[in-house]
């Protein structure tokens, strides 16, 4: 199948996703392909912290001030996916005095709003927090939902200009003639067909894989640096607000409440290859030693699972090296002296800072179309969809325990999703398709995401969609041997403790009672090997 | 049915984290779902025990705190049972009931507790302890009247010394009693050394069920206090499921200090037996008229464990024979709970409770059995109750009434939970 | 109430309710041998009530289990089941599958080759021995029989459309049909565990048969979730034949299930009435080991039991049941501090692909024993002379990958209780 828009945005992130909306508002058409799904990549795999900027005051001022100004607008124009508990920065015996007292001053120039507060009342309001704390001053941190961000932003692209989200779908090449793209060339990534998608403009929003993209295009201008973080969910709310060691960035020096878990972050290391991109024991490990510093409930709680996302960190010329102390800001690039009119990369920055790196780039791409709306993001609301408060903990439990209807069975038990979830999302979530896969539905809604992690829902689901008709062969079966297999990956490094039985318990279910390892990820029956 | 907005929400994660013991806390739940098909309380108001768990760790708090299901739950412990990580529910749910305000409680379970604390009976029913004296009196002497061969029989109340303590569920004296005369017949018949106490006489306990800490602690005080005050060496708790609850886990949590042990009636039928005082058999059951046997979950699953339910089987077996004699499935220490217990019978909330007992009208269909024996009064209403509704036919007795008939001492007027079919059975000639 | 702890004294204690310590409780029963056997809910509950004996290795099935466990030494080096002579494990499997069809639950005995029984997704997997309730629907797999599979308005996880569909190549003649269990059908959710309680009500088997007849058309067999029954499924699987006409079958459903139930709520009823001395609420939390006998101490609502064991046999499973702990640091068996054998490193414990048919390093973790099921000290030296370990607590096999669970708890419990029945003179 081919398709045509006035713009191709590369890459399901939240930084496409902005785009997409971005120039809807302009009034211009757009297609937005992901080679996996609405935040596959690290809009999926970060802190969901909305930066106050408190934490880049210390080494850049301009990133600290961006951040502040974005977290502002965001708080005002997508509520429903933030939640401003606050921020605390606090310091334990032993870190390095004169950071801590340079701290209130870093603020004040990046205008962020920084105060003081005494250490015996923290520790009333956050018992969490260690006894051993010296320091602290509480700043405007929020939270954030990137997946509410990117389903209602490509929702509300939808609405406004009939934009298309096409999950699956890799761009593999470029058509180039004349000094401009003709057409990309991409690939189903399930069925393995080709696709050809014609547009006026193409913007590279890849995050991480951006640089792949441009050279596609024949771009080498664009070089990021790989810096993949681990993160850890706790199976409790250990703290209300968003806690941050005072001290130079390290690991797991961020607890980030989120619903009813944290999330404890991250560790920063370079690497290589970004296709085997996985949270690891010893990264798990060194969080948790450096948290628990911290906060030491961190020691002997639940976590249910950990997740590794790739910061996509833009390479000043010539430099190398260290993650951390690489820019936090953004580039867009016009690639014009790469000889090409109708192509951008937007890469590097943070999730924070996303709606401003899609307004520079709809900015330049509606100039380039001849379009004159201005951006209108910084003031338009983003229209809160009932439909994905799904992804948020406890809505659909909630609502449908208000509800009174025993007939709309509970098929995730953990979160509480009911089958009329689950209906809904198949049928108007953004991205949704016949034979939609149980990693697609779960993106969307709270499906897998409870302690069990997917080893019960899975099932119950799966069986759904078969009576259903959305799956009619052994391909179902693929499916949520691939959904399982994806779960497995964020829970293998946090198998101790109760997490463990729990583990157990699924793979002798999903080996033992349904016969998930004999069979290949098509659901057709495994070649031995 | 709901708790006020003014009332204050319940944090159920926290109050888990200090009532649950750490390898049995909720964040180890797997979510497997053993407890909530093992409950029969599942489904009622959208809940279940499952659901509770992960509600509370949802934090959907305010739905926990205000949804009757928790008048439901009759706090039976099965879900622990079945649990391979040991989570009980029924710990968050007496909580819950005891943060719900008094005048949004249902009203007849309340009723009944406030009832207790009005004299030194603790009777629910509000039979003083001059009532209870004389009602005892006379129906003593209407039995040394009717049966010459108890024209001796002594009823002691508040005999200093005795032996053995036995206590007295409301419902006989205040309602049906003679009822009390078989129990009174066998332990002169086996020449016990017994009294009961005109003060704490009762053995029903509301109080632990509204979830009025306070209340439930004053109520065991007074009944130990009568005990110790008697010097009585056991205390026997009669046909009644729940009162050898309250007591014993009363001790353990309010910490009183009793100078006496305690014993279920049943542990003591099963002993008797088996010394020869006892001597029944099932030779007046020639009909073969078959049995089954409800265990009260209050004496065996959260009390005594197995080994009384290996008691009730043997009395039982030995009563009405062996052959007759089915189980009904699951039992012992998995048995379902009636639904009648925990205060259900009293909440007013009968479609609700017609649901739960469903499951123990299948369980009793199942038997194809014309009695149930059990030792609990609560038991016995809700089984009686459930038959009624669901038109089953079979009917409900007292191990009491049984040892009686096998004695063959069973006065015509005490036969009133018999049917037909053993109305001129064993009478005393 | 009980200041002084409660004594019990017996030749053996059996710690662990499980497939392992059951089995151990059915051999010492038969051999005269006194036993206290202890535990709480575990593993059991979940299975599938398939017993496996060896159905794989490395995801390829195995037709004949006789001649893979012969050859298990090779590529196994210390597999427990590798340890024990082929008539060990034949008298042990056939002897436990025979006590529990005594008690009520009749098993298809373990033949001469494994069978495929069926899975609810609509996959077959390779077993040894299958309930009888079960085993028509091998038949019907293997004869392509014209089956209908039926599922219930309300029963969540449990699709026959997803069996028929994923079968369809194999099995041309399924088809499936959706219909209300009596007085479960008003749509909301319908344990397995409560249909099951209510089908060994004689009028509830006669209305679901009267439903299931309108559906049955020309098929020669139904198929069903495992509904027929907890206690009796033999006497509700043969009634409903009756009241339909054709041969039924039932298919293993996920937890909360039927089959698991019924093996444990039998075992725990019938097995007292034979003379055993079961604890089934309770997990010892100490443990003494003396020169002359082992001691094990719970806590019930009455104070501290102590059960004075001669010899003992630890079945206590593994994480799921509580037998291993794991933690961050590394794996340990909680009761008695046994070394725990295990890969160097929690980063060894699991491969990249959950579903790698090879199975996990962690699966072959466990206590490690000699010839005599002893558990071994870090000497190599057996702990206790009257100690024993079976099921699957023991190191060196991957009763998941391999289908070998009850295989291994059956015939490990069988060698620990010849040691126990020659340390008791039995
Ligand atoms: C561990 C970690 C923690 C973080 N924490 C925070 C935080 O707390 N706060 C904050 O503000 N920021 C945080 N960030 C940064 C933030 O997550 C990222 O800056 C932001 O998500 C980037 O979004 P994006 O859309 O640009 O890129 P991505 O989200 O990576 O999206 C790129 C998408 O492109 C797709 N793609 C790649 N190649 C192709 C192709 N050939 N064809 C089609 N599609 C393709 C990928 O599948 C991917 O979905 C964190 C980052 C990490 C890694
Ligand atoms: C989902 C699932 C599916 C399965 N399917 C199959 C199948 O299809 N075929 C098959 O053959 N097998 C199957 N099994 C496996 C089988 O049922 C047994 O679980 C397995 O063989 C292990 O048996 P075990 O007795 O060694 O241990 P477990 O069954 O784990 O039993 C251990 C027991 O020890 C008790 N315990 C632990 N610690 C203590 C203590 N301190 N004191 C006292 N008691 C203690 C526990 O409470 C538990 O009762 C399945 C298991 C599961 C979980
Ligand atoms: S049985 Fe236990 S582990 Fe399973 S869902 Fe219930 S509480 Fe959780
Ligand atoms: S205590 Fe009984 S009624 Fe209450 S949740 Fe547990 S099993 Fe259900
Ligand atoms: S009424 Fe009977 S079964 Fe029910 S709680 Fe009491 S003792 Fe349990």
């Amino acid at each position: 199948m081919n398709f045509d828009a006035d713009v191709l945005v590369i890459g399901g992130g939240v930084t496409g996703c902005g785009i997409l909306r971005d120039l809807a508002l302009r009034g211009i058409r757009g297609i937005l392909i992901d080679r996996g799904d609405l935040n596959s990549g690290a809009s999926g795999g970060n802190h969901g912290l909305l930066h106050s900027g408190g934490r880049y005051a210390s080494s850049d001022t301009e990133t600290a001030a961006e951040c502040r100004i974005e977290g502002e607008i965001l708080k005002r124009t997508a509520p429903q996916a933030i939640d401003a508990c606050g921020g605390l920065f606090v310091a334990v015996e032993g870190d390095d005095e004169g950071f801590i007292a340079r701290f209130a001053a870093r603020c004040a120039a990046a205008g962020i709003d920084c105060a003081p507060l005494a250490v015996d009342e923290v520790r009333r309001s956050e018992p969490a927090i260690s006894e051993r704390a010296i320091a602290a001053y509480a700043v405007p941190d929020a939270t954030v939902d990137p997946f509410r961000l990117t389903i209602e932003q490509v929702a509300d692209a939808r609405r406004l200009a009939d934009s298309l989200f096409l999950p699956h779908t890799e761009v593999t090449g470029f058509d180039i003639d004349g000094g401009r793209i003709r057409a990309a060339r991409c690939r189903d990534t399930r069925s393995g067909e080709a696709r050809i998608i014609r547009a006026r403009q193409y913007v590279n929003a890849a995050g991480a894989w951006s640089m792949a993209v441009a050279r596609l295009a024949g771009c080498d201008d664009v070089r990021v640096l790989w810096s993949k973080g681990t993160l850890v969910i706790a199976n409790t709310r250990l703290t209300r607000r968003v806690v941050n060691r005072l001290r130079t960035p390290g690991d797991g020096d961020i607890l980030v409440p989120g619903g009813t878990v944290s999330l404890l972050g991250t560790t920063s290391d370079t690497v290589a290859d970004l296709d085997v991109i996985r949270p690891t024991p010893e990264e798990v490990d060194r969080n948790i030693e450096e948290g628990s510093v911290l906060i030491p409930a961190l020691a002997h709680t639940r976590f249910i699972r950990a997740f590794a996302g790739v910061r996509p960190l833009l390479l000043p010329t010539g430099g190398d090296g260290d993650g951390r102390k690489a820019s936090r800001g953004f580039t867009l690039f016009d690639h014009v002296a790469q000889g090409l009119g109708n192509f951008a990369t937007i890469a590097g920055g943070k999730l924070t800072t996303f709606r401003l790196m899609a307004e520079r780039t709809g900015d330049l791409v509606a100039a380039r179309l001849g379009n004159r709306e201005p951006c209108r993001t910084a003031t338009e609301p983003l229209p809160a969809l009932e439909r994905s408060s799904w992804t948020e903990p406890g809505h659909s439990a909630r609502t449908w325990f208000a509800a009174k209807n025993p007939a709309d069975s509970i098929l995730c038990e953990c979160e509480m999703v009911p089958k009329s979830t689950v209906d809904a999302v198949l049928e108007m979530a953004p991205g949704a398709e016949p034979q939609m896969p149980l990693r697609a539905i779960g993106v969307r809604s709270r499906i897998g995401k409870g302690t069990c992690q997917g080893s019960f829902c899975a099932i119950r689901v799966t069986s759904h969609l078969y009576d259903r008709g959305t799956y009619g062969g052994r391909e179902g079966l693929g499916l949520m041997r691939d959904f399982l297999a994806e779960r497995y990956k964020g829970t293998r490094p946090v198998l101790w403790g109760p997490q463990m039985p729990q583990a157990e318990l699924a793979e002798t279910l999903h080996c033992g009672l349904l016969g998930l390892d004999l069979i290949d990820a098509r659901g057709q029956d495994g070649e031995p090997r | 049915m709901s708790v006020s907005q003014a009332s204050a929400v319940i944090d159920f994660k926290a109050v888990a984290d200090r009532l649950l013991p750490a390898g049995s806390s909720y964040d180890s739940c797997l979510a497997c779902g053993l407890c909530s098909s093992g409950c029969p309380a599942s489904g009622l108001e959208g809940l279940d025990p499952r659901r509770f768990i992960r509600m509370a760790i949802l934090g959907l708090d305010a739905e926990l705190t205000s949804t009757p299901w928790i008048w439901t739950c009759t706090q039976c412990k099965r879900c622990a049972q079945v649990c391979p990580m040991n989570i009980d529910v029924s710990v968050l749910v007496g909580h819950a009931r005891s943060m719900w305000p008094e005048e949004k409680k249902p009203a007849g379970i309340v009723r009944s507790c406030k009832a207790q604390m009005l004299s030194d009976s603790t009777s629910a029913m509000g039979v003083s302890p001059e009532d209870f004296v004389d009602i005892v009196a006379e129906t003593a002497e209407e039995l040394r009247h009717d049966d010459e061969r108890f024209a001796k029989i002594e009823v002691p109340i508040d005999k200093q010394g005795a032996f053995f303590f036995v206590n007295q569920n409301s419902r006989e004296p205040a309602a049906e009693p003679e009822e009390m005369r078989p129990l009174w017949k066998l332990l002169d018949y086996v020449g016990a050394d017994w009294t009961y106490g005109s003060s704490g006489w009762a053995a029903e306990n509301f109080c632990m069920f509204s979830g009025d800490d306070a209340a439930w602690k004053a109520m065991v005080e007074k009944r130990v206090d009568a005990v110790n005050a008697l010097g009585c060496k056991v205390w026997i708790n009669t046909e009644c499921g729940h009162s050898f609850y309250t007591l014993w886990k009363g001790v353990e949590r309010f910490g009183l200090k009793p100078n006496f042990d305690y014993a279920s009636l049943v542990t003591y039928y099963a002993q008797w037996i088996r010394e020869g005082k006892l001597p029944v058999n099932a030779d007046w059951n020639t009909k073969g008229i078959k049995f089954t046997l409800q265990d009260p979950c209050q004496l065996v699953r959260k009390s005594i464990g197995d080994a009384a339910a290996d008691d009730l089987r043997f009395v039982a077996k030995t009563l009405v024979g062996e052959e007759n004699f089915v189980d009904m499935q699951p039992c012992r220490s998995a048995n379902y709970c009636c639904g009648g217990g925990g205060g259900f019978l009293q909440a007013g909330m009968k479609e609700l409770r017609h649901a739960y007992g469903k499951r123990k009208f299948d369980q009793i269909e199942a038997t194809e059995a014309t009695y149930v024996l059990t030792p609990c009064h609560n038991c016995h209403s809700q089984m009686e109750d459930l038959a009624h509704h669901y038109g089953g036919d079979y009917r409900v007795v007292h191990f009491w009434t049984l040892i009686c008939l096998a004695l063959g001492i069973l006065g015509a007027d005490e036969r009133k939970y018999l049917g037909p079919d053993l109305q001129d059975v064993g009478l005393p000639q | 109430m009980n200041p002084e702890p409660r004594r019990i004294t017996t030749d053996v204690a059996i710690v662990g309710t499980g497939l392992a310590g059951f089995a151990a409780a059915v051999f010492c029963l038969d051999r005269g041998i006194a036993a206290v056997q202890l535990g709480h809910a575990g593993a059991l509950t979940y299975t599938t009530g398939y017993f496996d004996l060896l159905g794989y290795d490395r995801g390829r099935s195995i037709d004949d289990p006789w001649r893979a466990l012969a050859d298990l030494g090779a590529t196994w080096p210390g597999h427990p089941l590798a340890r024990l002579p082929r008539s060990t494990i034949e008298q042990a499997f056939r002897r436990f599958a025979e006590a529990i069809g005594d008690l009520g639950i009749a098993y298809v005995p373990p033949g001469a080759t494994n069978v495929r029984a069926l899975l609810p997704t609509g996959l077959a997997k390779t077993t040894s021995s299958i309930p009888r309730t079960m085993a028509a629907g091998a038949a019907a797999l293997a004869e392509k029989k014209r089956t209908v599979i039926v599922d219930f308005i309300g029963l969540v996880g449990f699709s026959a459309k997803e069996f028929v569909t994923n079968f369809a190549a194999d099995w041309p003649g399924l088809s499936s049909a959706h219909i209300g269990f009596p007085d479960l059908d008003g749509g909301a959710e319908a344990y397995p565990e409560v249909m099951a309680r209510a089908l060994e009500v004689r009028a509830t088997r006669e209305r679901l048969a009267a439903r299931i007849r309108a559906v049955v058309g020309d098929a020669d067999c139904v198929g069903l979730p495992a509904v027929l029954g907890v206690h009796a499924p033999d006497r509700v699987h043969a009634a409903m034949e009756e009241l339909v006409g054709v041969p039924i079958f039932e298919i293993p459903t996920m937890p909360p299930a039927v089959p698991g139930l019924r093996l444990r709520e039998l075992l725990e009823q019938a097995m007292p009435a034979r003379g055993l001395r079961l604890v089934s609420q309770h997990k010892a939390t100490r443990v003494d080991l003396r020169p002359d006998r082992i001691d094990f101490g719970y806590r019930d609502n009455f104070g501290e039991v102590v059960i004075e064991a001669r010899t003992a046999i630890l079945a206590t499973g593994r994480f799921l049941s509580g037998g291993l702990v794991a933690e961050r640091s590394g794996l340990r068996e909680t009761l008695i501090g046994l070394p725990v054998e295990q890969p160097a490193g929690r980063g060894d414990w699991h491969r990249d692909d959950c579903f790698d048919v090879r199975g996990h390093p962690i699966n072959r973790s466990g206590v490690v024993v000699d010839d005599d099921f002893r558990p071994l000290d870090h000497d190599g030296v057996p702990v206790h002379p009257g100690l024993f370990a079976a099921g699957a607590i023991l190191a060196g096999q991957d009763w998941v990958r391999q289908r070998c669970g009850a295989g291994l708890a059956i015939a490990t419990a069988w060698r620990a209780v010849d040691g126990v029945a020659r340390m008791s003179g039995r």
